[in-house]
């Protein structure tokens, strides 16, 4: 049975003909499956027209599941597939404001001259793949040969015929982009330690 | 078939479709970028549009001479379209 919780489209494709296409990113996917596991992705479920894979961080001692990514095949590739990151135990796709990771992605550093200072400061600004209306709203990767990107009256100008000719919406690349920026860079669990003074209030002197 | 002197065999996955590309030990590693998008039939996007990792998820430099990463035959390495403008 499919996992149904965010696919709001309606298959309007031929469904065989997105099915055969569902089944050979599966396909693909379980062929190359032992190098794939060494990055820390696992195909959890794979039902037409949705496929659960969980992410986890295998640089991490102990690895960390991070996220699941539901990425939602309907009426593919007439049309580009939708992808959430949801919670990998539940499915349950994660609001704005649950992510575990935004994506980050540096962008170019910006060199600020400021009057009586000496050289230019270096400003890094960084932008986060993943978008949202609200913090209590569902995220949506937000790049080309997704399908909220594509929907968003934004990028109107940047149709997906001219992506998916390129793989734009395979399964194996939209987990690279998400791997890339929210799984590999993660170096090392945080701690923060709080150190606590316990005070024993003397009785006053008799 | 082996292939002949200063050829290699690599195997190359684009966006996890895998195609075996047959490439010169001498020539730029971006060759193999090319000739593995036109044996996949993956078109539409330009070269620089692409990244070649090998199996450890690093990114390879495509102009380096293909020789000098000293690839064994039947390396796997991981072609996928780049993330490109969006957030």
């Amino acid at each position: 049975m499919a996992v149904s919780y965010i696919s709001q489209a309606v298959q309007h494709v031929e469904p065989a003909v997105s099915r055969a296409k569902f089944e050979k990113e599966i396909a693909d996917f379980r062929a190359l499956g032992q190098a794939y596991r060494r990055n820390g992705w696992f195909l959890l479920e794979a039902s037409f027209p949705q496929a659960l894979v969980a992410m986890a961080a295998p640089q991490l001692s102990p690895p960390a599941l991070v996220c699941g990514v539901l990425v939602d095949y309907t009426n593919y590739d007439a049309e580009p597939p939708s992808v959430r990151l949801v919670n990998p135990f539940t499915a349950e796709p994660y609001l704005a404001d649950e992510l575990p990771t935004n994506l980050p992605r540096a962008l170019e550093g910006q060199a600020v001259e400021l009057p009586g200072m000496p050289g230019a400061l270096q400003f890094q600004q960084a932008q986060s793949l993943m978008q949202a209306y609200g913090p209590k709203e569902i995220p949506f990767l937000c790049i080309a040969g997704v399908r909220e990107y594509h929907l968003h009256p934004a990028h109107s100008g940047d149709t997906w015929e001219l992506h998916r000719a390129a793989g734009a919406g395979r399964l194996v690349r939209l987990l690279e982009v998400i791997h890339t920026y929210g799984i590999a860079p993660i170096k090392s669990y945080g701690v923060n330690l709080v150190p606590q003074i316990g005070f024993e209030i003397p009785e006053p002197a008799k | 078939m082996s292939p002949g002197p200063n050829k290699i065999d690599l195997a190359i996955i684009v966006n996890g479709q895998p195609t075996m590309v047959e490439a010169n030990v001498n020539a730029p590693l971006r060759t193999v970028v090319e000739k593995a998008l036109q044996q996949t039939n993956t078109t539409g996007q330009g070269p620089d549009q692409w990244e070649l990792r090998d199996a450890s998820g690093v990114e390879l430099p495509l102009d380096q001479k293909i020789k000098e990463f000293n690839f064994v035959a039947g390396v796997q390495l991981f072609l996928n379209l780049k993330a490109g403008v969006g957030g």
